[in-house]
Protein backbone atom coordinates (compact mmCIF):
# COMPACT_ATOMS: atom_id res chain seq x y z
CA UNK A 1 0.00 0.00 0.00
CA UNK A 2 1.28 3.12 -0.90
CA UNK A 3 1.68 6.06 1.48
CA UNK A 4 -0.65 8.58 -0.67
CA UNK A 5 -2.76 7.03 -3.58
CA UNK A 6 -4.82 9.23 -5.94
CA UNK A 7 -7.57 7.52 -7.47
CA UNK A 8 -8.82 9.84 -10.20
CA UNK A 9 -8.91 13.05 -7.81
CA UNK A 10 -10.61 16.12 -9.62
CA UNK A 11 -11.45 19.53 -8.35
CA UNK A 12 -13.34 21.66 -10.73
CA UNK A 13 -13.87 24.92 -10.05
CA UNK A 14 -16.77 25.71 -13.17
CA UNK A 15 -14.20 28.20 -14.25
CA UNK A 16 -11.37 26.47 -13.81
CA UNK A 17 -10.49 22.77 -13.42
CA UNK A 18 -7.67 22.95 -11.28
CA UNK A 19 -7.53 18.90 -11.01
CA UNK A 20 -8.55 16.69 -13.71
CA UNK A 21 -8.90 12.97 -12.91
CA UNK A 22 -5.60 13.09 -11.51
CA UNK A 23 -3.97 9.26 -10.07
CA UNK A 24 -0.38 8.11 -8.86
CA UNK A 25 0.87 6.74 -5.95
CA UNK A 26 3.32 7.77 -3.56
CA UNK A 27 5.33 4.79 -2.00
CA UNK A 28 6.07 3.97 1.87
CA UNK A 29 9.83 5.69 2.81
CA UNK A 30 10.14 7.54 -0.74
CA UNK A 31 10.89 11.07 -1.63
CA UNK A 32 7.53 12.21 -4.16
CA UNK A 33 8.38 15.09 -6.18
CA UNK A 34 5.14 17.19 -7.40
CA UNK A 35 6.59 19.66 -9.88
CA UNK A 36 5.02 22.22 -11.83
CA UNK A 37 4.51 26.03 -12.63
CA UNK A 38 2.86 28.04 -10.33
CA UNK A 39 -1.08 27.92 -11.26
CA UNK A 40 -1.20 23.89 -12.33
CA UNK A 41 -2.51 22.47 -9.21
CA UNK A 42 -0.37 21.20 -7.16
CA UNK A 43 -1.98 22.88 -3.92
CA UNK A 44 -5.28 21.73 -5.22
CA UNK A 45 -4.11 18.31 -4.81
CA UNK A 46 -2.32 18.64 -1.43
CA UNK A 47 -5.54 20.46 -0.20
CA UNK A 48 -7.96 17.74 -0.94
CA UNK A 49 -5.16 15.34 0.52
CA UNK A 50 -5.33 17.32 3.54
CA UNK A 51 -9.30 17.32 3.55
CA UNK A 52 -9.20 21.37 3.01
CA UNK A 53 -11.14 20.88 0.01
CA UNK A 54 -13.38 18.38 -0.91
CA UNK A 55 -12.78 16.95 -4.59
CA UNK A 56 -15.05 17.15 -6.96
CA UNK A 57 -14.65 13.47 -7.97
CA UNK A 58 -12.12 10.51 -7.57
CA UNK A 59 -10.99 10.21 -3.92
CA UNK A 60 -7.31 9.51 -2.62
CA UNK A 61 -6.20 7.39 0.77
CA UNK A 62 -3.36 9.27 2.94
CA UNK A 63 -1.91 6.49 5.00
CA UNK A 64 -4.78 3.89 4.01
CA UNK A 65 -7.57 6.51 5.14
CA UNK A 66 -10.01 7.61 2.48
CA UNK A 67 -9.80 11.78 2.32
CA UNK A 68 -13.68 11.75 2.25
CA UNK A 69 -13.53 9.84 5.93
CA UNK A 70 -13.52 12.95 7.91
CA UNK A 71 -12.89 11.34 11.19
CA UNK A 72 -10.24 8.97 9.87
CA UNK A 73 -8.50 11.57 7.92
CA UNK A 74 -8.01 13.79 11.52
CA UNK A 75 -7.30 10.78 13.26
CA UNK A 76 -4.63 10.24 10.44
CA UNK A 77 -2.81 13.49 10.82
CA UNK A 78 -1.19 12.49 14.02
CA UNK A 79 0.85 10.72 11.59
CA UNK A 80 0.98 13.35 9.11
CA UNK A 81 3.38 16.39 9.13
CA UNK A 82 1.93 19.56 6.90
CA UNK A 83 3.46 22.77 5.71
CA UNK A 84 1.46 25.08 3.53
CA UNK A 85 2.63 27.18 0.79
CA UNK A 86 1.87 30.48 2.30
CA UNK A 87 2.73 29.43 6.16
CA UNK A 88 1.05 31.38 8.42
CA UNK A 89 0.71 31.78 12.33
CA UNK A 90 -1.27 34.18 15.00
CA UNK A 91 0.73 37.00 14.79
CA UNK A 92 0.30 38.07 17.95
CA UNK A 93 1.91 34.58 19.56
CA UNK A 94 5.61 34.07 19.74
CA UNK A 95 7.26 31.03 18.66
CA UNK A 96 6.51 28.98 21.99
CA UNK A 97 3.56 29.95 22.45
CA UNK A 98 2.37 28.10 18.56
CA UNK A 99 4.95 25.31 19.67
CA UNK A 100 3.55 24.75 22.88
CA UNK A 101 -0.19 25.02 20.97
CA UNK A 102 0.72 22.18 18.57
CA UNK A 103 2.45 20.24 20.89
CA UNK A 104 -0.75 19.80 23.11
CA UNK A 105 -2.59 18.74 20.70
CA UNK A 106 0.07 16.12 18.35
CA UNK A 107 2.95 15.93 20.61
CA UNK A 108 6.33 17.52 20.07
CA UNK A 109 8.78 14.39 21.02
CA UNK A 110 11.34 16.17 18.47
CA UNK A 111 10.98 20.00 19.03
CA UNK A 112 14.12 20.08 20.20
CA UNK A 113 16.04 18.58 17.86
CA UNK A 114 14.45 20.46 15.30
CA UNK A 115 14.68 23.81 17.04
CA UNK A 116 18.49 22.73 16.69
CA UNK A 117 18.15 22.95 12.78
CA UNK A 118 16.09 25.11 12.44
CA UNK A 119 16.07 28.29 14.82
CA UNK A 120 13.58 30.40 14.60
CA UNK A 121 13.40 33.20 17.22
CA UNK A 122 11.04 32.22 19.58
CA UNK A 123 10.60 34.78 21.92
CA UNK A 124 9.42 36.90 19.93
CA UNK A 125 5.73 37.41 18.23
CA UNK A 126 5.34 36.43 14.61
CA UNK A 127 4.52 39.36 13.55
CA UNK A 128 7.82 40.20 13.67
CA UNK A 129 9.31 37.63 11.53
CA UNK A 130 10.87 37.55 8.65
CA UNK A 131 9.40 34.75 5.72
CA UNK A 132 12.29 32.94 6.47
CA UNK A 133 11.74 32.57 10.30
CA UNK A 134 7.99 31.78 9.26
CA UNK A 135 9.27 29.03 7.24
CA UNK A 136 11.56 27.29 9.79
CA UNK A 137 9.24 27.86 12.18
CA UNK A 138 6.73 25.84 10.14
CA UNK A 139 9.07 22.97 9.79
CA UNK A 140 9.32 22.56 13.61
CA UNK A 141 5.64 22.29 13.70
CA UNK A 142 5.47 19.95 10.56
CA UNK A 143 8.32 17.81 12.00
CA UNK A 144 7.74 17.71 15.65
CA UNK A 145 5.28 14.87 16.19
CA UNK A 146 7.68 12.53 14.46
CA UNK A 147 5.18 12.04 11.44
CA UNK A 148 5.31 9.19 9.14
CA UNK A 149 4.64 11.18 6.28
CA UNK A 150 4.86 14.79 5.46
CA UNK A 151 3.26 16.71 2.84
CA UNK A 152 5.45 19.89 2.04
CA UNK A 153 4.07 22.65 -0.66
CA UNK A 154 6.77 24.93 -1.56
CA UNK A 155 9.05 24.22 1.48
CA UNK A 156 12.20 26.00 0.52
CA UNK A 157 10.57 29.67 -0.58
CA UNK A 158 12.06 32.20 2.07
CA UNK A 159 15.12 29.77 3.11
CA UNK A 160 18.19 31.07 2.72
CA UNK A 161 20.78 29.07 1.33
CA UNK A 162 22.34 27.54 4.14
CA UNK A 163 19.27 26.64 5.97
CA UNK A 164 17.95 25.36 2.20
CA UNK A 165 20.82 23.15 2.46
CA UNK A 166 20.76 21.71 6.12
CA UNK A 167 16.98 21.04 5.06
CA UNK A 168 17.70 18.98 2.06
CA UNK A 169 20.19 17.08 4.89
CA UNK A 170 17.66 16.79 7.07
CA UNK A 171 15.12 15.85 4.40
CA UNK A 172 17.35 12.84 3.13
CA UNK A 173 18.19 11.66 6.97
CA UNK A 174 14.36 11.24 7.47
CA UNK A 175 13.71 9.07 4.58
CA UNK A 176 16.83 6.93 5.68
CA UNK A 177 14.61 6.48 8.65
CA UNK A 178 11.44 5.33 6.41
CA UNK A 179 9.87 8.59 6.79
CA UNK A 180 8.02 9.30 3.15
CA UNK A 181 7.64 12.46 2.16
CA UNK A 182 5.63 14.41 -0.65
CA UNK A 183 6.78 17.68 -1.89
CA UNK A 184 5.77 20.29 -4.23
CA UNK A 185 8.09 22.20 -6.00
CA UNK A 186 8.24 24.49 -9.31
CA UNK A 187 11.90 24.67 -8.18
CA UNK A 188 13.62 21.78 -10.94
CA UNK A 189 17.17 21.66 -9.14
CA UNK A 190 15.36 21.08 -5.72
CA UNK A 191 13.87 18.28 -7.00
CA UNK A 192 16.42 16.54 -8.64
CA UNK A 193 18.71 17.05 -5.90
CA UNK A 194 16.06 15.36 -3.61
CA UNK A 195 13.72 13.11 -5.31
CA UNK A 196 13.47 9.55 -6.12
CA UNK A 197 10.16 9.83 -8.24
CA UNK A 198 8.64 13.43 -10.04
CA UNK A 199 5.47 13.54 -11.08
CA UNK A 200 4.62 16.69 -13.43
CA UNK A 201 1.27 18.59 -13.61
CA UNK A 202 0.31 21.32 -15.68
CA UNK A 203 -2.79 22.70 -15.91
CA UNK A 204 -4.52 20.37 -13.96
CA UNK A 205 -3.45 17.35 -15.30
CA UNK A 206 -0.78 14.69 -14.23
CA UNK A 207 1.72 14.34 -17.19
CA UNK A 208 4.02 11.78 -16.51
CA UNK A 209 5.54 10.18 -13.20
CA UNK A 210 9.50 9.16 -13.60
CA UNK A 211 12.01 7.61 -11.39
CA UNK A 212 14.32 10.90 -11.53
CA UNK A 213 17.07 9.04 -13.50
CA UNK A 214 14.40 8.31 -16.19
CA UNK A 215 13.48 12.04 -16.52
CA UNK A 216 17.34 12.94 -17.03
CA UNK A 217 17.91 10.44 -19.75
CA UNK A 218 14.62 11.35 -21.35
CA UNK A 219 15.97 15.16 -21.46
CA UNK A 220 19.12 13.59 -22.79
CA UNK A 221 22.52 15.42 -23.33
CA UNK A 222 23.29 18.63 -24.53
CA UNK A 223 26.41 18.17 -26.40
CA UNK A 224 28.90 20.79 -27.73
CA UNK A 225 31.50 20.36 -30.42
CA UNK A 226 34.09 23.03 -31.24
CA UNK A 227 36.50 21.59 -34.38
CA UNK A 228 39.32 23.08 -35.81
CA UNK A 229 38.27 22.55 -39.11
CA UNK A 230 34.73 22.26 -40.66
CA UNK A 231 32.61 19.19 -40.52
CA UNK A 232 29.81 18.36 -42.71
CA UNK A 233 26.31 19.53 -41.04
CA UNK A 234 24.65 15.40 -41.94
CA UNK A 235 27.31 14.06 -39.76
CA UNK A 236 25.08 15.14 -36.93
CA UNK A 237 21.58 15.29 -38.68
CA UNK A 238 20.58 11.82 -36.62
CA UNK A 239 17.85 10.48 -34.72
CA UNK A 240 17.97 11.64 -31.58
CA UNK A 241 19.65 14.57 -32.28
CA UNK A 242 17.15 17.75 -31.04
CA UNK A 243 17.52 21.70 -31.06
CA UNK A 244 20.55 21.71 -33.16
CA UNK A 245 22.26 25.08 -33.54
CA UNK A 246 25.86 25.51 -35.94
CA UNK A 247 27.91 28.03 -36.49
CA UNK A 248 31.12 29.00 -38.13
CA UNK A 249 33.01 32.07 -36.47
CA UNK A 250 34.88 34.30 -38.15
CA UNK A 251 38.18 33.52 -39.21
CA UNK A 252 37.08 29.90 -40.38
CA UNK A 253 36.46 28.69 -43.71
CA UNK A 254 33.36 26.76 -44.47
CA UNK A 255 30.28 27.16 -45.75
CA UNK A 256 27.61 28.17 -43.32
CA UNK A 257 24.62 26.33 -44.99
CA UNK A 258 26.33 22.56 -45.01
CA UNK A 259 28.97 22.79 -42.82
CA UNK A 260 29.99 24.13 -38.97
CA UNK A 261 33.16 24.18 -36.65
CA UNK A 262 31.10 25.19 -33.71
CA UNK A 263 27.70 23.11 -32.99
CA UNK A 264 25.30 22.43 -29.74
CA UNK A 265 22.69 20.06 -29.94
CA UNK A 266 20.59 17.76 -27.36
CA UNK A 267 21.13 14.30 -27.75
CA UNK A 268 18.74 11.73 -26.38
CA UNK A 269 20.23 8.57 -28.56
CA UNK A 270 23.12 6.21 -27.84
CA UNK A 271 26.33 8.72 -27.17
CA UNK A 272 29.07 6.03 -28.36
CA UNK A 273 26.97 5.77 -32.01
CA UNK A 274 27.25 10.13 -32.04
CA UNK A 275 31.32 9.71 -31.03
CA UNK A 276 31.83 6.68 -33.44
CA UNK A 277 30.09 9.23 -36.46
CA UNK A 278 32.37 12.29 -35.63
CA UNK A 279 35.10 12.21 -39.10
CA UNK A 280 38.54 12.39 -37.78
CA UNK A 281 38.82 15.77 -37.55
CA UNK A 282 40.91 17.69 -34.83
CA UNK A 283 39.09 18.89 -32.25
CA UNK A 284 39.42 22.12 -30.00
CA UNK A 285 36.47 21.35 -27.27
CA UNK A 286 33.84 18.28 -27.07
CA UNK A 287 31.54 18.27 -23.73
CA UNK A 288 28.71 16.30 -22.87
CA UNK A 289 26.71 17.23 -20.46
CA UNK A 290 23.65 15.99 -18.65
CA UNK A 291 20.96 18.58 -19.89
CA UNK A 292 19.00 21.24 -17.17
CA UNK A 293 16.33 19.79 -15.55
CA UNK A 294 14.42 23.36 -16.69
CA UNK A 295 14.62 21.71 -20.33
CA UNK A 296 13.21 18.71 -19.50
CA UNK A 297 10.63 20.57 -18.02
CA UNK A 298 9.72 23.20 -20.91
CA UNK A 299 9.40 19.77 -22.84
CA UNK A 300 6.61 18.95 -21.25
CA UNK A 301 5.23 22.07 -20.93
CA UNK A 302 5.75 22.79 -24.58
CA UNK A 303 3.83 19.45 -24.91
CA UNK A 304 6.13 17.85 -27.17
CA UNK A 305 7.22 14.55 -25.19
CA UNK A 306 9.03 12.49 -27.72
CA UNK A 307 12.00 15.43 -28.20
CA UNK B 1 -9.12 18.31 24.70
CA UNK B 2 -9.36 21.60 25.18
CA UNK B 3 -6.26 23.17 23.79
CA UNK B 4 -7.55 25.70 21.77
CA UNK B 5 -10.22 27.28 23.82
CA UNK B 6 -6.79 27.30 26.57
CA UNK B 7 -5.29 28.95 23.73
CA UNK B 8 -7.53 31.53 22.62
CA UNK B 9 -8.99 32.29 26.52
CA UNK B 10 -5.53 33.04 27.13
CA UNK B 11 -5.24 35.46 23.96
CA UNK B 12 -8.40 36.94 25.36
CA UNK B 13 -7.40 37.77 28.87
CA UNK B 14 -5.72 40.88 27.77
CA UNK B 15 -8.68 42.67 26.14
CA UNK B 16 -11.21 41.44 29.09
CA UNK B 17 -9.25 43.19 31.22
CA UNK B 18 -9.94 46.61 29.41
CA UNK B 19 -13.73 45.70 28.45
CA UNK B 20 -14.28 44.94 32.51
CA UNK B 21 -12.60 48.63 32.63
CA UNK B 22 -14.76 50.23 30.59
CA UNK B 23 -18.14 48.97 31.31
CA UNK B 24 -17.53 49.18 35.15
CA UNK B 25 -16.17 52.79 33.85
CA UNK B 26 -19.93 53.26 32.30
CA UNK B 27 -21.48 51.85 35.32
CA UNK B 28 -19.60 54.55 37.50
CA UNK B 29 -20.37 57.01 35.20
CA UNK B 30 -23.98 55.93 35.23
CA UNK B 31 -24.94 55.57 38.89
CA UNK B 32 -23.06 58.83 39.49
CA UNK B 33 -24.75 60.57 37.34
CA UNK B 34 -28.12 59.51 38.82
CA UNK B 35 -28.27 62.07 42.08
CA UNK B 36 -27.89 64.83 39.79
CA UNK B 37 -30.15 64.00 37.29
CA UNK B 38 -33.22 63.19 40.00
CA UNK B 39 -31.90 66.37 41.92
CA UNK B 40 -32.38 68.75 38.44
CA UNK B 41 -35.31 67.03 37.32
CA UNK B 42 -38.51 64.80 37.48
CA UNK B 43 -37.81 61.34 36.48
CA UNK B 44 -40.80 60.94 35.31
CA UNK B 45 -40.81 63.76 32.86
CA UNK B 46 -37.22 63.04 31.54
CA UNK B 47 -39.20 59.78 30.62
CA UNK B 48 -42.08 61.56 28.86
CA UNK B 49 -39.40 63.67 26.91
CA UNK B 50 -37.67 60.52 25.15
CA UNK B 51 -39.53 60.20 22.03
CA UNK B 52 -41.96 57.14 21.60
CA UNK B 53 -40.05 55.20 19.80
CA UNK B 54 -36.82 55.36 22.05
CA UNK B 55 -38.58 54.54 24.87
CA UNK B 56 -39.71 51.42 22.78
CA UNK B 57 -36.28 50.54 21.72
CA UNK B 58 -34.87 51.28 25.13
CA UNK B 59 -38.12 49.62 27.07
CA UNK B 60 -37.86 52.73 29.11
CA UNK B 61 -40.52 51.70 32.38
CA UNK B 62 -39.00 54.17 34.57
CA UNK B 63 -36.23 57.03 35.41
CA UNK B 64 -37.59 57.33 38.66
CA UNK B 65 -35.49 55.20 41.07
CA UNK B 66 -31.80 54.02 40.70
CA UNK B 67 -32.91 50.43 39.20
CA UNK B 68 -35.06 52.00 36.92
CA UNK B 69 -32.43 54.77 35.40
CA UNK B 70 -29.64 51.84 35.51
CA UNK B 71 -31.35 49.59 33.73
CA UNK B 72 -31.98 51.73 30.73
CA UNK B 73 -28.77 53.88 30.86
CA UNK B 74 -26.01 51.12 31.62
CA UNK B 75 -27.92 47.51 31.44
CA UNK B 76 -30.00 48.11 28.49
CA UNK B 77 -27.80 50.57 26.39
CA UNK B 78 -24.22 49.42 27.52
CA UNK B 79 -25.25 45.58 27.90
CA UNK B 80 -28.42 44.18 25.36
CA UNK B 81 -26.82 46.80 22.82
CA UNK B 82 -23.36 47.64 22.99
CA UNK B 83 -22.11 44.74 24.61
CA UNK B 84 -24.52 42.11 22.61
CA UNK B 85 -22.68 44.21 19.52
CA UNK B 86 -19.08 43.61 20.68
CA UNK B 87 -19.79 39.78 21.24
CA UNK B 88 -21.27 39.27 18.00
CA UNK B 89 -18.28 41.05 16.46
CA UNK B 90 -15.73 39.38 18.22
CA UNK B 91 -17.55 36.25 17.41
CA UNK B 92 -17.23 36.87 13.61
CA UNK B 93 -13.59 36.59 13.41
CA UNK B 94 -13.50 33.10 15.01
CA UNK B 95 -13.34 31.46 11.78
CA UNK B 96 -12.99 34.09 9.24
CA UNK B 97 -10.17 35.45 10.48
CA UNK B 98 -7.90 32.75 10.46
CA UNK B 99 -9.42 31.83 6.62
CA UNK B 100 -8.67 35.47 6.05
CA UNK B 101 -4.92 35.66 7.04
CA UNK B 102 -4.12 31.97 5.56
CA UNK B 103 -3.40 30.32 9.00
CA UNK B 104 -6.67 27.52 9.06
CA UNK B 105 -4.94 25.60 6.80
CA UNK B 106 -1.55 25.66 9.14
CA UNK B 107 -4.73 25.14 12.02
CA UNK B 108 -6.58 21.98 10.47
CA UNK B 109 -3.20 20.51 9.69
CA UNK B 110 -3.29 19.46 13.55
CA UNK B 111 -5.47 16.14 14.21
CA UNK B 112 -8.43 18.41 14.91
CA UNK B 113 -12.54 18.28 13.79
CA UNK B 114 -13.66 21.72 12.41
CA UNK B 115 -16.99 21.71 14.77
CA UNK B 116 -14.29 21.10 17.41
CA UNK B 117 -12.51 24.02 16.86
CA UNK B 118 -15.51 26.28 16.38
CA UNK B 119 -16.69 25.06 19.49
CA UNK B 120 -13.59 25.43 21.55
CA UNK B 121 -13.05 28.83 20.24
CA UNK B 122 -16.22 30.02 20.88
CA UNK B 123 -16.29 28.78 24.70
CA UNK B 124 -13.06 31.34 24.72
CA UNK B 125 -15.64 34.07 24.47
CA UNK B 126 -16.44 33.04 28.09
CA UNK B 127 -13.33 34.80 29.03
CA UNK B 128 -14.47 38.37 28.40
CA UNK B 129 -18.43 37.94 29.06
CA UNK B 130 -17.56 36.60 32.49
CA UNK B 131 -14.67 39.10 33.01
CA UNK B 132 -17.39 41.73 32.61
CA UNK B 133 -19.88 40.18 34.50
CA UNK B 134 -17.82 39.35 37.43
CA UNK B 135 -16.14 42.94 37.99
CA UNK B 136 -19.00 45.35 36.62
CA UNK B 137 -21.45 44.15 39.01
CA UNK B 138 -19.22 44.51 42.20
CA UNK B 139 -18.44 48.43 41.02
CA UNK B 140 -22.65 49.09 40.52
CA UNK B 141 -22.78 47.81 43.97
CA UNK B 142 -20.32 49.38 45.42
CA UNK B 143 -20.90 52.79 43.61
CA UNK B 144 -24.78 52.36 44.60
CA UNK B 145 -23.51 52.63 48.15
CA UNK B 146 -21.18 55.39 48.10
CA UNK B 147 -24.03 57.59 46.48
CA UNK B 148 -26.24 56.28 49.39
CA UNK B 149 -28.83 53.98 47.09
CA UNK B 150 -29.41 50.81 47.75
CA UNK B 151 -29.71 48.28 45.07
CA UNK B 152 -31.16 44.73 45.61
CA UNK B 153 -27.55 42.53 45.71
CA UNK B 154 -29.40 39.43 44.73
CA UNK B 155 -31.25 41.42 41.91
CA UNK B 156 -28.06 42.87 40.40
CA UNK B 157 -26.24 39.43 40.27
CA UNK B 158 -29.26 37.83 38.60
CA UNK B 159 -29.26 40.00 35.96
CA UNK B 160 -25.68 39.79 35.04
CA UNK B 161 -25.94 35.92 35.39
CA UNK B 162 -29.52 36.09 32.52
CA UNK B 163 -27.22 38.43 30.71
CA UNK B 164 -24.69 35.61 29.75
CA UNK B 165 -27.38 33.36 27.85
CA UNK B 166 -28.08 36.28 25.95
CA UNK B 167 -24.35 37.47 25.00
CA UNK B 168 -23.39 33.98 24.38
CA UNK B 169 -27.01 33.79 22.09
CA UNK B 170 -25.29 37.54 20.25
CA UNK B 171 -22.18 35.33 19.80
CA UNK B 172 -23.83 32.90 18.07
CA UNK B 173 -24.65 34.85 15.43
CA UNK B 174 -21.30 36.41 14.97
CA UNK B 175 -20.02 32.53 14.82
CA UNK B 176 -22.64 31.86 11.90
CA UNK B 177 -21.11 35.00 9.98
CA UNK B 178 -17.65 34.00 10.70
CA UNK B 179 -18.07 30.76 8.60
CA UNK B 180 -20.43 32.20 6.10
CA UNK B 181 -17.72 34.49 4.77
CA UNK B 182 -14.02 34.21 4.25
CA UNK B 183 -13.14 37.92 4.99
CA UNK B 184 -13.00 38.38 8.74
CA UNK B 185 -14.18 42.58 7.73
CA UNK B 186 -17.16 41.41 6.37
CA UNK B 187 -18.27 38.34 8.50
CA UNK B 188 -17.56 41.47 11.17
CA UNK B 189 -19.79 44.09 9.34
CA UNK B 190 -22.41 41.37 9.14
CA UNK B 191 -23.02 40.08 12.22
CA UNK B 192 -22.79 43.94 13.47
CA UNK B 193 -26.02 44.54 11.34
CA UNK B 194 -27.90 41.61 11.83
CA UNK B 195 -27.35 41.48 15.58
CA UNK B 196 -28.35 45.31 15.59
CA UNK B 197 -31.11 44.71 12.95
CA UNK B 198 -33.10 42.29 14.74
CA UNK B 199 -32.47 44.31 17.49
CA UNK B 200 -34.19 47.12 15.71
CA UNK B 201 -36.68 44.80 15.00
CA UNK B 202 -37.29 43.23 18.16
CA UNK B 203 -38.11 46.74 19.74
CA UNK B 204 -39.85 48.73 17.01
CA UNK B 205 -42.38 45.97 16.16
CA UNK B 206 -43.23 45.35 19.42
CA UNK B 207 -47.37 46.02 19.50
CA UNK B 208 -47.82 45.96 15.94
CA UNK B 209 -49.02 42.99 13.92
CA UNK B 210 -45.40 42.01 13.09
CA UNK B 211 -44.48 41.79 16.21
CA UNK B 212 -43.98 38.23 16.34
CA UNK B 213 -40.73 38.46 14.31
CA UNK B 214 -39.04 39.48 17.44
CA UNK B 215 -39.29 35.97 18.59
CA UNK B 216 -36.36 35.43 16.98
CA UNK B 217 -34.24 37.98 18.73
CA UNK B 218 -32.13 37.38 21.78
CA UNK B 219 -32.94 41.09 23.11
CA UNK B 220 -36.70 39.49 23.34
CA UNK B 221 -35.57 36.96 26.55
CA UNK B 222 -33.56 39.42 28.08
CA UNK B 223 -35.24 42.08 29.86
CA UNK B 224 -33.04 44.03 32.50
CA UNK B 225 -36.23 46.23 33.52
CA UNK B 226 -37.81 43.07 34.69
CA UNK B 227 -35.18 41.91 37.13
CA UNK B 228 -34.24 45.53 38.45
CA UNK B 229 -37.24 46.84 38.53
CA UNK B 230 -39.88 44.03 39.60
CA UNK B 231 -37.05 41.56 40.87
CA UNK B 232 -38.78 39.62 38.01
CA UNK B 233 -36.16 36.68 36.59
CA UNK B 234 -36.93 35.55 33.17
CA UNK B 235 -35.31 31.65 33.57
CA UNK B 236 -37.70 30.72 30.31
CA UNK B 237 -35.86 33.03 28.32
CA UNK B 238 -32.61 32.03 29.55
CA UNK B 239 -33.15 28.33 28.45
CA UNK B 240 -34.49 29.74 25.14
CA UNK B 241 -31.37 31.85 24.82
CA UNK B 242 -29.21 28.92 25.37
CA UNK B 243 -31.55 26.75 22.85
CA UNK B 244 -30.64 29.73 20.40
CA UNK B 245 -27.00 29.73 21.11
CA UNK B 246 -26.78 26.08 20.37
CA UNK B 247 -28.78 26.18 17.28
CA UNK B 248 -26.51 28.71 15.89
CA UNK B 249 -23.30 26.97 17.31
CA UNK B 250 -24.90 23.66 15.35
CA UNK B 251 -25.49 25.57 12.11
CA UNK B 252 -21.78 26.88 12.08
CA UNK B 253 -20.49 23.49 12.87
CA UNK B 254 -22.81 22.06 10.14
CA UNK B 255 -22.18 24.99 7.80
CA UNK B 256 -18.08 24.50 8.47
CA UNK B 257 -17.48 21.12 8.14
CA UNK B 258 -18.79 20.68 4.64
CA UNK B 259 -17.65 23.64 3.14
CA UNK B 260 -14.56 24.61 0.92
CA UNK B 261 -11.90 26.48 2.60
Amino acid sequence: MGAIELDGLTKDYGDVLANDDVSFSVETGEIFGYLGPNGAGKTTTIRMLLGFINPTAGTARVLGNDIRDRKALIEAKHRIGHLSDDQAFDEQATGTEILDLHAAVKGDERRAELLDLFDPPLDRQVRDYSSGNVQKLGLVTTFMHDPDLVILDEPTGGLDPLVKHRFAEFLRAERERGVTVFFSSHILSEVRRLCDRVGIIRDGRLVTVDPIETLLSRSGKVVRINSAGPIPTEFVDIDGVHDLETSVPDGHVADPDTEFTECTFTFTGDINALLARLPDHEMVDVSIEEAPLEDVFLRFYGGDEDA
Amino acid sequence: MLEFARYDAAKRIKGSVYLAVGMSLLATFAVWAYPSYSEAMDMEQLREAFPEPMIQAFNIQTMASLEGFLAVELYMFGWVILLGLYIAYSAASIIADDIDRGRMDTLLSMPVSRPRLALERFAALGVPILAVNVVTPVVVLVSADLIGESLAVVDVVALHLLSIPYLFACGGIGLVASVLFDRASIAQRVALGVTFGIYLVESLLTGTDYEGLGAIAPMRYFNPNEVLINGTYDLVGAAILIGMMSILIIVSQLWFVQRDL
